[in-house]
């Protein structure tokens, strides 16, 4: 008996060995592992720094931290009219380093002299990588905040959503009749209801945290479109000869959903699986882009608060507020995308290079 | 055929019921009564608030008041809005939906027809390295963060270079002594956009069956330069004289959108070619016609290609759903005042009425999408039209 568990460990040790060997070939797959590693260690990276030592939570906190950078700053008496010799533009005057005359009403300062003022947001130094935003706060620290954020509830929600479809996609299959009739308008329903007017909605009753957003996008995802596909998968499986000569040899129904025709799904769950986290960090980000969300920080929330502070019509002078989020947003969600096309490649017999 | 036909619209009728039932209760749970709302509002007349008392009955139990929506939704009466009093949601869905409908059916037909190309494309270079930079370059487009994305674009194009409008969608400077509507406008080119798309999908249809590649090609040309050519002399023929110069304002506040949704849209379209292309291109009868000695583009579009488009088209159906979906973030970005910015504004302002009426009315959008797609999925393939009837 015990002969027999290890023979069963070392050919899923080999089949494990044999699919990696096939995905490390994905040039692209192994690009989008890089990446969403990459943000992996960014979000453990930061409860580690606050541990040891080295930041201070109260200068680095990414929600109530504020960093003083005190700074020279030439006061100068903006032209009129435009162009002069020193300024270009209208929107050149005041300089990085120059403040207005007219728009200095705390200060005694004459037109010519310096005045050290506090600087926010202040440009990336060695102190913040990325810079603070308007408020004083470290911009890098937030970015490792929102991909905390992002990495739970994209993997929870993607784990709820694919439990939930792949077991309702493996019953209805197995058991048909009824229950899959059931299910089948369950998924119309749901593919139906448009959804960010349906989060809208929800977040008009509930104040959505983080972890609600994930069980209301896992229970949407794993209620939607994706049952039908694993249904259809199921039935394939069903038809083997394999699941015919266990139910000959008097294997119960439970036990063969359990132990053959569940396992032979879950590849396709895991596809499955990959994809929807893209999908919840994406609606995550939009919810927080339009402010419906009761999140302290996060990747959506950032490009947010520089919109509505007006930093993203300044163009490229403030592109530590604008550049850092907006991408973070799209290499995490285009990792993913990568890791999944490259599973894809592994588990599709189709499109395998054979 | 028709059992089946049948048999969908049977079950669609069940789900739509539920569908009523759902967003009934959706609304129903959100706090705060809508009357409390109806009462702080000064402007509203003592007979809207009993009307909607009535409409509602909202002195009644759940169940009773589901079975009231229902009743409502048939005889198509949604009540009033409540931040645009005398108007009904009805009303107000009929001045946007133009508007909605005008941008986005734009983009999805450009960005399906570019996608499809590139995915063709794609699927038949694999491995090579331009395949590799296309790929990526999807990629990026299909996962970027779309309202940052139009953030920038509006920077861009509006702002830095100043070449387009930065939002709305006419300028109203123009519009003071305009003779018609914007409506007005927006119906006539809506008509005028369906009537050139069909005309030029005939000639596509037509023009598939010419043998010689160059010769169809030319065809093609020709019917577009036609079409090119008639179109111009029907926007200058009589009333359309008058009207085009606000046609011209609006369709360059279009450009930005069309152009922003395309970048992102085509991408989606293009990944799900090249899979489905490549799945096609492990088929024997790829094999077979390359034995046969074809040349390689007509392997690609004649075989390969055409065996390709089926789920590709059911993913453009169901596409449609995703246009008012699609549309609350362009819409909010480009300030473009269509279903999208609706529905949002409805439901952050506690609009009950109108967020209901709109909510319901993509419902049956989808409803109806859904049954084209199951019918023509159907119909282009013949296993389920045989399974049907077994």
């Amino acid at each position: 008996m015990s002969n027999q568990k290890d023979i069963a460990k070392k050919i899923r040790r080999e089949a494990l060995k044999k699919n990696w060997r096939l995905f490390k070939r994905s040039k692209l797959g192994m690009i989008g592992l890089y990446i969403v590693i990459f943000f992996l260690f960014l979000s453990i990276l930061q409860p580690i720094l606050f541990i040891t030592g080295v930041w201070n939570k109260g200068v680095y906190d990414p929600v109530v931290g504020y960093s003083e950078q005190f700074q020279e700053f030439l006061v100068v008496e903006c032209p009129k009219e435009y162009p002069t010799e020193k300024y270009k533009k209208r929107s050149d005057c005041p300089g990085r380093t120059e403040v207005n005359i007219r728009t200095l009403f705390y200060s005694d300062a004459q037109v010519g002299e310096t005045i050290i003022q506090n600087l926010q947001p202040a440009p990336p130094s060695s102190k913040h990588i990325l810079g603070t935003d308007s408020l004083g706060r470290d911009v890098f620290s937030q970015i490792m905040e929102g991909s905390q954020v992002a990495f739970v509830l994209g993997l929870l929600s993607a784990t709820l959503g694919v439990g939930i479809s792949t077991i309702l996609g493996t019953i209805a299959a197995f058991f048909g009749g009824k229950i899959d009739a059931y299910l089948m308008r369950q998924s119309d329903l749901i593919l139906m209801l448009p959804t960010l007017p349906l989060l809208f909605i929800i977040s008009a009753f509930a104040e959505l945290q983080v972890w609600h957003l994930a069980v209301v996008l896992g229970t949407i995802g794993g209620l939607g479109g994706s049952v039908i596909t694993i249904k259809s998968q199921a039935l394939q499986v069903k038809v083997k000869p394999f699941v015919d000569s266990a139910r000959i040899t008097g294997g119960s129904r439970m036990n063969i959903l359990f132990s053959h025709v569940l396992p032979n799904v879950a590849p396709l769950a895991l596809l499955f699986m990959v994809f929807s986290v893209t999908g919840a960090i994406a609606s995550e980000s939009v919810l927080s882009f339009l402010g419906l969300l009761n999140i302290d920080m996060s990747w959506g929330l950032m490009i947010y608060l520089a919109q509505v502070e007006g930093f993203i019509f300044s163009g490229m002078k403030f592109w530590w507020l604008i550049l850092p989020a907006g991408l973070s947003v799209t290499f995490l969600t285009g990792g993913f995308y990568l890791v999944g096309r490259g599973l894809d490649e592994v588990f599709n017999p189709r499109l395998r290079d054979r | 055929m028709y059992k089946y036909v049948f048999k969908r619209i049977y079950q669609l009728i069940i789900v739509f019921f539920l569908f009523l039932v759902t967003s009934y209760v959706l609304f129903d749970s959100i706090p705060g009564n809508a009357f409390q709302n109806l009462l702080l509002n000064p402007e509203l007349p003592p007979e809207a608030y009993e009307q909607v008392i009535k409409l509602y009955g909202l002195d009644k139990p759940l169940t009773e008041r589901v079975f009231l929506y229902i009743g409502n939704f048939f005889q198509g009466d949604f009540g009033y809005s409540y931040k645009h009093y005398p108007r009904t949601p009805i009303d107000l869905i009929a001045e946007r939906l133009p508007r909605t409908l005008m941008l986005f059916a734009m983009v999805n037909i450009v960005a399906f027809y570019t996608g499809f190309l590139i995915g063709k494309i794609l699927a038949w270079r694999r491995g090579s390295k331009s395949e590799t930079w296309i790929t990526v370059t999807s990629v990026f487009s299909y996962t970027i963060f779309y309202p940052w994305f139009a953030l920038m674009m509006l920077w861009f194009f509006g702002y830095k270079l100043d070449w387009l409008p930065i939002g709305k969608f006419l300028y109203p400077e123009k519009w003071y002594d305009a003779p018609y509507d914007s409506d007005v406008i927006f119906v006539s080119m809506i008509k005028f956009t369906a009537v050139v798309s069909i005309l030029q999908i005939l000639v596509y249809i037509f023009t598939r069956n010419i043998e010689s590649l160059n010769l169809r090609r030319n065809a093609r040309f020709a019917g577009f330069m036609v079409l090119t050519i008639a179109s111009l002399f029907y926007w200058n023929s009589g009333d359309l004289l008058i009207q085009k110069p606000y046609a011209m304002d609006i369709a360059y506040h279009m450009i930005l959108p069309i152009f922003t949704v395309t970048v992102v849209a085509f991408a989606g379209t293009a990944l799900l070619t090249r899979t489905t292309m490549m799945e096609v291109m492990k088929d024997d009868f790829i094999l077979t016609a390359r034995a046969k000695g074809l040349s390689q583009r007509r392997i690609r579009d004649r075989h390969a290609a055409r065996n390709a488009l089926l789920p590709v088209v059911t993913s453009f159906i169901f596409t449609i759903v995703t246009i008012i979906d699609g549309s609350v973030l362009t819409e909010t970005i480009f300030s473009w005042p269509g279903m999208g910015q609706l529905i949002l504004q409805a439901v952050l302002e506690e609009d009950i009425p109108v967020a209901m009426a709109s909510f319901s009315f993509i419902g049956i959008f989808a409803l109806i999408a859904h049954f084209i797609a199951d019918i023509s999925y159907a119909y282009l393939d013949p296993r389920i039209r045989i399974q049907s009837q077994g």
